[in-house]
């Protein structure tokens, strides 16, 4: 479903801090797998999600999603095919709109919007029903400006929103980490279920090991702009975070220095 | 006996109905509106207070008079006439050609006088100098320009081309500018023209012109009027000989100035209205160009400028500025 | 204040209604912060002025206008999307640009309309005075004019053109193209503007080169004191608002021209206006001061 081929992209080229953030990047992403994205600071995780969004150009390489080549389109044109959930609660949701007003734009995502009401009586319904599943008590909300919502409700709400339409793959960029813990592990519990009940194609790009492994089917890990890491299948069920990080120790021949990802 | 009373009551009741009278009279209102305050405009504005008082017509006896300025906004000057129409003003005197056009927009009935409009007809205040038939007369400050050319060629009489320094968001001065435009061709001169937008442009607009032109000529352009300095500065450096058309820019730089005088133009003015006021309907009142023109000359600026005056010319002129 | 002063303050309040309009899509609803207005609202009364005295009719010249301020609207928006030019200068440029295309339509700074036909000469019934006949149909304009751009944002492309000003980049990720909504709502914007000006010129009897100067201001001005009085995040809400504040502004200004008997002349006449409008700003602030002592007793 997403292939990307040997995406090369070089930040600030011939400067003093000129960075290579992608080196040869290549992901196949089949129909229905469910992918955890991991790697330190640095190693390229954001930026490859972005490029598969089209938030950000990349120098070389060719991105193919559902057999479409994408390289050059822009995000809205993309839209289409991609359905995404920020990492900041604030970036994803338009704060000024109420929460049908939200879901109303999310429910034409990659459509021509024309000029029939936006929000209507029989949609109205439909968004009663889906935001009942969270749990939350926001159906009863749903003129409620959606800045008035806390960070966690509007990362539900933006998770419902992705899952609105069907699209080929799903990205969520790091899409817990500006939640607190509690919050974020209700988050993750409902993006398992939404994932599995609509069998998204999804990307999910974290810092937590943790995280990584508990969701999903494969786990991938990013080092300077490179996978290096590909775990699937039977060898990924019993691991854990040690176990991950012997293998990325033999793999590159040295050890993981990033506090953060190590502590995660 | 009976006729001594009778005669008795019967001057009683001519004085009181003439005291009626003589105060019914003065018991009017004139409401002046003018575009933007401005020295020259508020000359106008005086000259016409000054009529009134001559003629009788004072605040003292009842005559309510006000004044208001728009700040240069048309939209004010809607509200200003609107306002004035609604006062019950017996006269409105509206100076300039956007307050005159606000004022005629808002009422077709009450008496207008314009002052300060240099093109009437192209305004569409009247549609010809003559009585208008209309609620409108007026005084137009146009100036013929035969005259200044012919001051023009007095001083410089070589000339060929001739510079003008003129805001371009101006009606009385696009007026001129293609009215001399067409007069110079006519013999064989030109015209060459430089915008001033607004009042910091002035010196640009005339630095542009040096080495182009063998005169500036000015109109009473509010522009250039205001930013007259900037102007004399660029005439002394480089020589040029400045021409003015209202004379107080003669004691600002100018050489000379064949022009209105802009309290008398009020004056003019007030006489209209003390007439409109004394029962004469505005549409049988044709309209006026000034009836008086002064010739200043400044043979300082003269000498600064470059230029020898002709002690004949000299002799001619109205006031000599130092 | 006589019946005059009223009536004038009400018909430029609601031509100016139209300004503020246009004002709160490009400044409130896109974020793009347009002086193009001071040059779109003397386009549209160039347009309308030099057409109508060239014979067309008034209607039409109306309707031309409106379509130029459009087109200015969407040349603002091309600097912006495509050459990425900085919003706020992008529409300097075209306000600077348009005082000369200005100049080239009128072929003068001041064109006359008084002896010509206008839209309110023509809908002019006989039985009421010209004065209150042209307020009648303002109102009728502005009235339309609302519910049209009320039905608009309540539609798909309304939404999306609101979530592109609120939150580009998730109105992107949803499909939003959010350049070509810049540019419509740009052209709307402006559009509106264009046939305010239109219809002032015809109302005033000219187009002057000057009658834009301060035009962003007025709209703003309307805005804000619109929405201090009438608070609400709801767009059916703030189009009432600002129509509001523009009427109050040239209440405002009417009141201070007849400020005379506190002994403030002519020249006070911008800070008498300052004045009040600011008095208008501060009272919600001080009811809202007012409001929670009273709960706290």
């Amino acid at each position: 479903m997403l292939s990307a081929q040997n995406l090369q992209l070089t930040f600030n080229p011939d400067t003093p801090i000129e960075t290579r953030a992608l080196r040869g990047m290549s992901l196949d992403i089949p129909e229905g797998q469910f992918v955890t994205v991991i790697g330190s600071n640095g190693a390229g995780k954001s930026t490859f999600l972005n490029a598969v969004s089209g938030d950000q150009e990349i120098d070389a390489g060719t991105i193919i999603i559902d057999g479409r080549d994408v390289t050059k389109q822009t995000v809205w044109k993309r839209a289409k095919l991609v359905a995404r959930v920020f990492q900041d609660p604030m970036a994803g949701t338009c704060e000024d709109l109420t929460i049908e007003e939200n879901l109303a734009l999310a429910s034409n995502r990659g459509q021509r919007r024309g000029l029939k009401a936006a929000v209507q009586k029989a949609m109205r319904d439909e968004f009663k029903a889906r935001l009942e599943t969270l749990g939350l008590g926001l159906e009863n909300r749903l003129t409620d400006r959606i800045g008035l919502l806390s960070g966690g409700q509007r990362q539900a709400v933006s998770l419902l929103m992705a899952a609105m339409r069907p699209s080929r793959i799903l990205l969520l960029d790091e899409h817990t980490a500006a939640l607190d813990p509690r919050t974020a592990d209700f988050v993750l519990k409902l993006t398992a279920r939404i994932v599995e009940e609509n069998r998204l194609t999804t990307m999910m790009v974290t810092h937590s090991m943790r995280q990584a492994l508990d969701v999903g089917d494969r786990t991938v890990m990013l080092h300077q702009g490179q996978v290096v890491l590909d775990v699937s299948g039977d060898e990924r069920k019993g691991m854990d975070v040690t176990d991950l990080l012997h293998m990325f120790e033999k793999v590159r021949g040295e050890k993981i220095s990033d506090d953060a990802l190590l502590l995660s | 006996m009976k006729s001594k009373s009778v005669t008795k009551v019967l001057a009683g009741l001519f004085t009181s109905l003439s005291l009626c009278a003589a105060a019914s009279v003065s018991a009017q209102t004139v409401s002046v509106s003018s575009i933007v305050e401005h020295p020259a405009l508020d000359s106008i504005r005086d000259g016409v207070k000054h009529s009134l008082e001559q003629a009788g017509y004072t605040e003292a006896k009842g005559l309510k008079w006000q004044f208001q300025t728009a700040q240069g906004n048309t939209a004010i000057a809607t509200q200003i006439a609107r306002k004035f129409v609604g006062d019950n003003s017996d006269v409105i005197v509206a100076i300039s050609t956007p307050s005159a056009q606000a004022v005629l927009a808002a009422s077709k009935s009450v008496p207008i006088v314009y002052s300060a409009v240099t093109d009437p007809v192209a305004a569409q205040l009247v549609s010809s100098f003559e009585a208008s038939g209309t609620n409108v007369t007026g005084v137009s400050d146009a100036l013929a320009l035969e005259k200044q050319l012919e001051l023009i060629k007095k001083i410089v009489p070589d000339a060929k081309n001739v510079g003008m320094v003129y805001n371009p968001g101006e009606a009385n001065s696009a007026v001129v500018v293609e009215r001399m435009k067409a007069l110079l061709s006519a013999e064989d001169m030109s015209l060459v023209e430089a915008t001033a937008a607004r009042t910091v442009d002035v010196g640009a607009a005339a630095r542009s012109l040096v080495g182009k032109v063998d005169v500036i000529y000015t109109n009473t352009d509010n522009n250039v009027v205001s930013a007259y300095e900037s102007l004399v500065k660029v005439g002394n450096d480089a020589n040029i000989p400045l021409i003015a058309s209202d004379t107080d820019s003669v004691g600002r730089g100018a050489i000379a100035a064949l022009g209105v005088n802009y309290y008398d133009l009020g004056l003019q003015t007030g006489e209209i209205v003390v007439r409109i006021l004394k029962g004469e309907k505005p549409g049988d009142i044709a309209s006026q160009t000034s009836n008086k023109l002064e010739l200043f000359v400044n043979p300082g600026a003269a000498e600064k400028q470059g230029v020898e005056l002709d002690p004949e010319f000299l002799q001619s002129a109205t006031k000599i500025v130092e | 204040m006589s019946e005059y002063s009223i009536y004038g303050a009400l018909e430029l309040g609601l031509i100016f209604a139209l300004v503020a309009l246009g004002v709160l899509i490009s400044f409130r609803v896109l974020r793009f912060p347009d002086l193009t207005v001071d040059g779109s609202f003397p386009l549209g009364g160039a347009c309308a002025a030099v057409l109508i005295s060239n014979g067309v009719d008034p209607f039409t010249a109306t309707i031309v206008a409106t379509g130029a301020g459009a087109i200015a609207g969407m040349i603002t928006g091309l600097l912006n999307v495509k050459l990425k030019i900085m919003d706020l200068l992008a529409s300097i440029l075209m306000m600077i640009a348009l005082y000369s295309i200005n100049l080239r339509i009128m072929g003068r700074p001041n064109v006359p309309l008084i002896s010509e036909p206008t839209v309110f000469s023509i809908l002019q019934p006989a039985s009421i005075p010209d004065f209150k006949a042209k307020v009648l149909i303002m109102l009728v304009i502005v009235v339309l004019v609302k519910l049209a751009l009320d039905w608009f944002f309540s539609t798909e492309k309304g939404l999306a053109m609101r979530a592109t000003g609120s939150n580009p980049r998730m109105a992107r990720s949803q499909g939003v193209a959010t350049g070509a909504m810049v540019l419509l709502g740009m052209a709307i914007s402006n559009a509106l503007v264009a046939m305010a000006g239109a219809l002032y010129a015809q109302s005033n009897g000219n187009a002057d080169i000057s009658m834009g100067i301060g035009t962003i201001v007025i709209g703003l001005a309307a805005v804000i004191v619109g929405e201090s009085i009438l608070p609400s995040r709801r767009l059916v809400v703030a189009t009432l608002a600002v129509i509001i504040g523009a009427v109050l502004y040239r209440f405002f200004i009417a009141m201070a021209l007849n400020a005379d008997f506190i002994g403030l002349g002519a020249q006070d006449l911008n800070l008498v206006t300052a004045i009040l409008v600011t008095v208008a700003l501060v009272i919600p602030i001080i009811k809202r001061k007012l409001k929670p002592k009273k709960n706290r007793v």
